[in-house]
Order: C-alpha cells, then sequence, then structure tokens
C-alpha cells in the first residue's frame, strides 16, 4: 500500500499527525526544560515557550502537509541567525567587541565550532594535541562536545548534517530562498569539488603550520561570528578575505543562483560529511517506475546532489543533505526519504517518518538553546 | 539476500534513532570521555606549554613556562617562552629570567602595564625578540621569542 | 621568511604543480609507470629513478635560481618589490591554467615514447617532467631566487619536490581508481587555489616591500 503513494501521499490526517507529533513533543519537552519548567522568571519562560511550540508546530506541519523542505529551512535559519546572534551577544557581553584578542587566544578563550575539525585531524595524529586555542572541556562551545556532537550527527545524518545541524548553513539556506527563480541558471558542475580541493589545501598546510589555517584565512562565517582584531597588513587582508567570501558565496551567490553556494563550493567540512554520507542509514531514493524525468528535482538541488543522468540511473549523488527539497518539487513522489538497504520505492512513508523524528529530534534539540538564549535577550532589550 | 538488506538497513536505521535520543542527555558524560583522549590537549604553541618554575613575590606569582618549539613532526628552530604573572601585578615590572634552568640569566623584561610597553634585554644569544605582551584576565602575559 | 613558511609555500606550490603535471602528463606516463603486466618490483624501480631524477633536476635548478637571484635581487628595493610582481603574474597563469577551457592536453613527456631503451625512459620522464615549465615552477624558481641562503633555496625546492611527488605515488595503481575524472577535476580545482592563495600572498609582499621601502 505504501509502494502506490501519489503526490499528496505524505500528508497525514490531523489526529495521525498529533499521534506523529507527540514523541517529539514529549522529548523536547524534556531536553528543554529537565522535566520541572520554570516559570520564576517571564523572559526566560516565554522564550522556552515559544521556541518549543515553533519546534513541535513545525514538526506537526512536516506531518500534516507532507511538505519537508520549507518547514525545515523555517528552523535551520532561525538557528543560523539565532546562534550567530548569542555568539555575539556573548562575545559583547564578555569582550566588548566581535573580535579577539592576543590575551584570548593566549588563555585558550575561542569558541570552537565544528569546520576546525578537517584540520585538526593531521595535526592530532603527529602531536597528540589539537591545534586551536579553546578550551576542550566547560565554557562556552568546548571542543570535546562539538566533536562528539558532530561525529554522532555525521554519523547518522551523513551530509544531512548540513541541512539539519549546521549552524552556518541556514546563512546561505536563507539568501538562496530569496528570489523566487534563479538570475544565473548555468553552473559548472565541476565546482562541487572544490571542497574536496580546500580541504586538502587547507588539511596539509594547518598541519604544517600547526594553524586552524581555514579559520585564520577563510572561512566566512567570522563576519557574523568573531574575527581577529585588524592591526596588519595582513590581518586587514584577512578581513577583506572573509569578507569577500561571506558577500560573495553567502550572500550574493545563492541569491542569484538559488543554490547554497558556500556549502557546495567552499566548505571543507560538507566535502568529509559526503564520504559520512556512504555510512548513514538514510538516504534519497529515486523510485524509476514512478519517475516521469521531468527534472524538476535537478532544478531545484540547492547541492548540486542531482543530475539528469543520475535521475535516468535512478542514483543520488554523495552530495545529498538530505534536505527534502527535491521530495517535495516531485509532483509524483517518485523521489523519496529513503533507508539504504530498502529497495527504491518501498516503505517510502515509514522511512521519511524514521528520517524526519531523527533529524529534526537533533536539529531542534540543537538549535533550542541558542534560540531560546537569543528570544530572552531581545525579550529583555524590548521589555 | 534482499531481506538480510531491509532488516540490516532497518536495525541500523533505529540504533541511529537511539544514538540521536541519547546523544544529548548523555553529551555531558560523552564529552568527558572524549576530553581524556590522548590527542584531546591543546597544542603548546596554544596553551603557552606546561609551567616550569613558579616564583611567588608578595600578592603576584610569576609562571615560567617550558620553552615551545614544537613542529607537526620534529622540534622547530624557533620558538618561544611564555611568562605569565599571576595575581595583584605591579604596575611595572621588572623581571630577570632563566628560561632554560641552568642558574644562569638569560633575558631581563621590563614591562610598564600602564603604558603597554614592553622592553626584552637578551643576555643569551637565543633569546631574540618580544612576541605578544597582552594584559590578561590573571594578570599579565609576555611570550619571547626563542631560537634552538 | 621562516623556514616553517617557506616549506608550507613550496610545499603548496608542489602539489599544485604536481596536480597540473598529472593531468596532462599522466595518460603518456601510465604505460611506462603503471602495474600493466610489470612486475612491482619493476614499477617501484622505475618510479623511484623518475622521482630520483627530478629530484637531482630540482636541486639544480635551486642552485642555479639562487645564484641568478644574487645577482638580479641585489638592489633591496627590487628584492622587496619584484618577488611580489613575479608572485602575482605567475598565480594568474595558475588561476588561469585551472579555468581555462583550451588547457592545453599536450604532455611534453611525449617525446619519451620515442626513446628505446627502456632503463633510460623513467630519467627521461623524470627530466622532461620537472622542466616542464608550468607557473608552479616559476613562482618556486622565484622564491629559489630570493631565498637568503643556498641552503634555504634547496629546502624550498626540496618541498616543491615532496609536493609534486605525492601526486605521482598513486601512479601505479592509477589504472585501478574508477574515478580518474574526479580526481584530475579535485587536481585542477587545487591547482586553481594555490594560484589564488599565492596571489594573495603576492599582494601582500608587495604593499609589504612597498612599505618598508
Amino acid at each position: 500500500m505504501d509502494n502506490a503513494l501519489t503526490s499528496s501521499g505524505m500528508k497525514k490526517s490531523f489526529g495521525r499527525s498529533l499521534l506523529y507529533t507527540l514523541p517529539m513533543f514529549l522529548i523536547t519537552f524534556m531536553f528543554m526544560t529537565g522535566g520541572r519548567p520554570d516559570f520564576s522568571r517571564p523572559a526566560s519562560a516565554l522564550a522556552m515557550v515559544v521556541t518549543f511550540l515553533l519546534v513541535n508546530i513545525l514538526y506537526f506541519l512536516m506531518h500534516y502537509t507532507g511538505k519537508t523542505d520549507k518547514l525545515r529551512a523555517i528552523l535551520f535559519i532561525i538557528f543560523a541567525l539565532s546562534l550567530s546572534f548569542t555568539l555575539i551577544n556573548n562575545m559583547l557581553e564578555t569582550r566588548n567587541s566581535m573580535s579577539f584578542s592576543q590575551a584570548d587566544i593566549l588563555e585558550c578563550k575561542i569558541p570552537f565550532c565544528h569546520l576546525v575539525i578537517p584540520m585538526m585531524i593531521l595535526p592530532a595524529a603527529f602531536t597528540n594535541s589539537i591545534i586551536f586555542p579553546g578550551s576542550i572541556i566547560g565554557g562556552f562551545a568546548n571542543i570535546a562536545s562539538m566533536v562528539v556532537l558532530w561525529l554522532v550527527a555525521t554519523l547518522v545524518l551523513g551530509r544531512g548534517f548540513c541541512s539539519w545541524g549546521c549552524f552556518y548553513g541556514g546563512w546561505d539556506d536563507g539568501f538562496s530562498r530569496i528570489r523566487k527563480k534563479p538570475a544565473i541558471k548555468k553552473i559548472s558542475e565541476i565546482w562541487k569539488w572544490m571542497p574536496f580541493a580546500v580541504l586538502i589545501m587547507v588539511s596539509l598546510t594547518a598541519a604544517l603550520s600547526l594553524i586552524p589555517t581555514y579559520c585564520d584565512w577563510i572561512c566566512p562565517f567570522k563576519a557574523v561570528t568573531e574575527f581577529e582584531q585588524v592591526t596588519s597588513v595582513e590581518s586587514a587582508t584577512k578581513a577583506v578575505i572573509f569578507v569577500s567570501l561571506f558577500a560573495g558565496l553567502v550572500v550574493v551567490l545563492p541569491v542569484l543562483t538559488r543554490k547554497r553556494t558556500q556549502c557546495s563550493f567552499l566548505c571543507p567540512l560538507g566535502a568529509i560529511n559526503t564520504v559520512s554520507n556512504k555510512v548513514t542509514p538514510f538516504t534519497i531514493k529515486i523510485d524509476k517506475k514512478a519517475c516521469t524525468e521531468c527534472f524538476k528535482c535537478v532544478e531545484v538541488c540547492p547541492l548540486f546532489a542531482l543530475s539528469t543522468e543520475g535521475i535516468k540511473e535512478g542514483k543520488v549523488s554523495v552530495f545529498c543533505s538530505k534536505c527534502g527539497k527535491c521530495v517535495d518539487a516531485c509532483s509524483k513522489n517518485a523521489i523519496h526519504f529513503g533507508i539504504k538497504g530498502v529497495p527504491s520505492g518501498t516503505m517510502k512513508n515509514f522511512s521519511r517518518n524514521l528520517f524526519l523524528f531523527v533529524s529534526f529530534l537533533f536539529m531542534s534539540v540543537f538549535s533550542a538553546g541558542s534560540i531560546i538564549n537569543s528570544l530572552q535577550s531581545l525579550l529583555n532589550l524590548i521589555f | 539476500m534482499k531481506k538480510v538488506k531491509i532488516i540490516a538497513g532497518i536495525t541500523w536505521a533505529f540504533i541511529c534513532l537511539i544514538l540521536i535520543i541519547i546523544l544529548f542527555p548523555g553529551l555531558n558524560s560523552f564529552s568527558a570521555s572524549a576530553a581524556k583522549l590522548p590527542f584531546m590537549k591543546i597544542n603548546p604553541n596554544y596553551s603557552g606549554g606546561e609551567v616550569a618554575q613558579q616564583l611567588i613575590a608578595t600578592g603576584c606569582t610569576l609562571d615560567i613556562r617550558k620553552p615551545v618549539f614544537d613542529g607537526l613532526i620534529k622540534k622547530r628552530n624557533k620558538g618561544f617562552v611564555q611568562l605569565d604573572w599571576r595575581g595583584n601585578v605591579p604596575d611595572k615590572i621588572v623581571d630577570t629570567i632563566d628560561y632554560d634552568l641552568d642558574n644562569k640569566p638569560d633575558f631581563c623584561i621590563f614591562v610598564d602595564r600602564d603604558q603597554s610597553k614592553t622592553v626584552l634585554y637578551p643576555i643569551n644569544s637565543k633569546v631574540r625578540d618580544i612576541i605578544i605582551s597582552t594584559p590578561t584576565s590573571y594578570g599579565w602575559a609576555v611570550r619571547v621569542e626563542l631560537i634552538k | 621568511m621562516q623556514k616553517k613558511e617557506l616549506m608550507t609555500d613550496s610545499l603548496i606550490l608542489g602539489l599544485s604543480s604536481g596536480s597540473s603535471c598529472l593531468v596532462t602528463c599522466g595518460m603518456v606516463m601510465f604505460p611506462y609507470l603503471m602495474a600493466g603486466s610489470a612486475g612491482v618490483k619493476r614499477i617501484a624501480i622505475d618510479l623511484s629513478l623518475f622521482l630520483l631524477t627530478r629530484l637531482v633536476i630540482y636541486f639544480i635548478l635551486a642552485t642555479l635560481a639562487w645564484y641568478f637571484g644574487q645577482a638580479l635581487f641585489s638592489n633591496q628595493v627590487v628584492r622587496n618589490v619584484v618577488p611580489g610582481i613575479l608572485y602575482i603574474v605567475f598565480a594568474v597563469m595558475l588561476v588561469w591554467y585551472s579555468i581555462s577551457k583550451n588547457r592545453n592536453q599536450e604532455c611534453p613527456a611525449k617525446i619519451v615514447k620515442t626513446v628505446n631503451n627502456h632503463r633510460l625512459v623513467p630519467i627521461f620522464l623524470g627530466i622532461v617532467n620537472s622542466l616542464g615549465f608550468c607557473p608552479a615552477l616559476f613562482i618556486i624558481l622565484t622564491k629559489g631566487a630570493t631565498q637568503g641562503t643556498l641552503i634555504q633555496s634547496y629546502i624550498a625546492f626540496l618541498a616543491f619536490f615532496i609536493g609534486s611527488s605525492i601526486w605521482f605515488l598513486p601512479l601505479p595503481l592509477a589504472g585501478k581508481i574508477r574515478k580518474k575524472e574526479v580526481l584530475k577535476t579535485i587536481g585542477i580545482l587545487a591547482t586553481g587555489l594555490a594560484g589564488i592563495i599565492f596571489m594573495i600572498k603576492g599582494i601582500t609582499n608587495l604593499i609589504g616591500g612597498i612599505i618598508n621601502g
């Protein structure tokens, strides 16, 4: 019965959708409140209630409407914005500035993020140490927690981490949705291999210099988090680079192409996540019997994971981040969430339900803290 | 075979579901375990290295760390020694440092905290220049460049 | 320039040079160095001879570049400014190479096909390959020419040799690699990226050189 789904086959009745939302409702309630909601501070309580409702309403709507991508993107974008807000707020409170000083480096106070991981591997193997001035455990954004979070997420979601867990991805995802139609349609496929070239370069340079070169020279998200004080020609050059990359790859190109260009053409962690995409049980499958080869999925894919040849062969590439955009675009429900080992075109609903629960739970719990923090700060500012 | 693949796939998917459910409640203990891994320590180029000597004066402590020459595979020719003044640090610091513990002074250092001015007087020819001299949350820190 | 920085830069250059060389020369070299019907021992000897020849050529180039550099860059202003300009020019060439659709597919090593003595083939390949003047080699020549000591010039070329040789090590297994096109693409992109890195370095050097007079 599951095999003969139509385009509206993922929709559920109001009652069934509620039923499917109930486990998420209970688990997110436990994670956000610890089982004991605290209403003693109104701003904090209101922020928590709003976040809790937002998360669960979005999840309910995913079941009720049968749509995935737009609802995922709402939380994903809010996550990116709120995390930058939380980070900046935290830095302004502790240092009065978005730039970090030499003292912050000496005291190993720089918040760690998952983008450092590709550069950590070789030095960790050779020197038995981490080449980052952060805190191993304890404190804000410590290294051990971020590594554990990323490891589990990439194992479970593969490159799905880039659409369901990465707190930077929401930036270019958001900008890629501004225009209804792309102004630039033709982009050479070869650029999608660029993250691998970046990965090779940054891994080697970081190993040789024992400096996380991607963070030091390239990372565009320094524009919305923290950056080195401009005190020399070199630090000024670095500032020009990261601001240009942010403007180009995170803002302008996504707007013009409707693609996530930073994730597709630069991010070295995305390259590693494509490898873990081979391990994760969750995947996107193409039901060749149902596919009419309209290639709408290829057109909408924000990460160049689909090609016309691939669709004809029923193959989705390792670049897929399981955002669900292609699934939503397919009127025949021929492209669908699946589980490895399970033949395409079968168990569509089961696979979607299981994947959505896992991925959305990760995103909602991971994002909850920063969303609550940002809302609380905003409420404190307003009132 | 087809059935085995289906069962294996679904089992792996359910294991992943469990992993995600236990990830957040167990994050603190998983992180604590991860932090115990042998490579989970900050490279001395960032941490400044281990404290080799501690000189205590009234209300102020000077930590002289081990010289750091760490490279990827072997020691580098250029490195640094980090000095940390902690506690009630005076406005003007004058100290003579023997970083290599040979009972001979290697350099003198003068720090005027108000003017943010640091002057190095090398005695040992291996002592080169000041890399960093900065106020910190615990007092003041200086990194002095060394050669092997 | 610090030894660490010198080695890092030269290694990156070597990596970029090696990838572009592999892209153009790979097809010609495969029959000679690839497994095929030959045994592992012969492949290892051929590959070692090939790499050793390249190393010797690079040391000769390092010596020549340094001596020419001493003569050409004796003036402080020239020493500060010219390398920056050369970096930028060669880096542009490197980027152009990676984005150009008319990338030269002809390998200079094709000449080796005319050599009959099998023992000499890897040596000829090494000579032709290391003298295949590409933008990355021009940059390393500039670097070698501007070093303070001959030893530093040797270090630069040695790191360049290591970086470029890494690409050749899997050659014997290349016949078994399924996704050659992907590796080729990543190699070309890495070349372009190295070009961008050196362009930025050139601009920073140039500004620094002008400021320092």
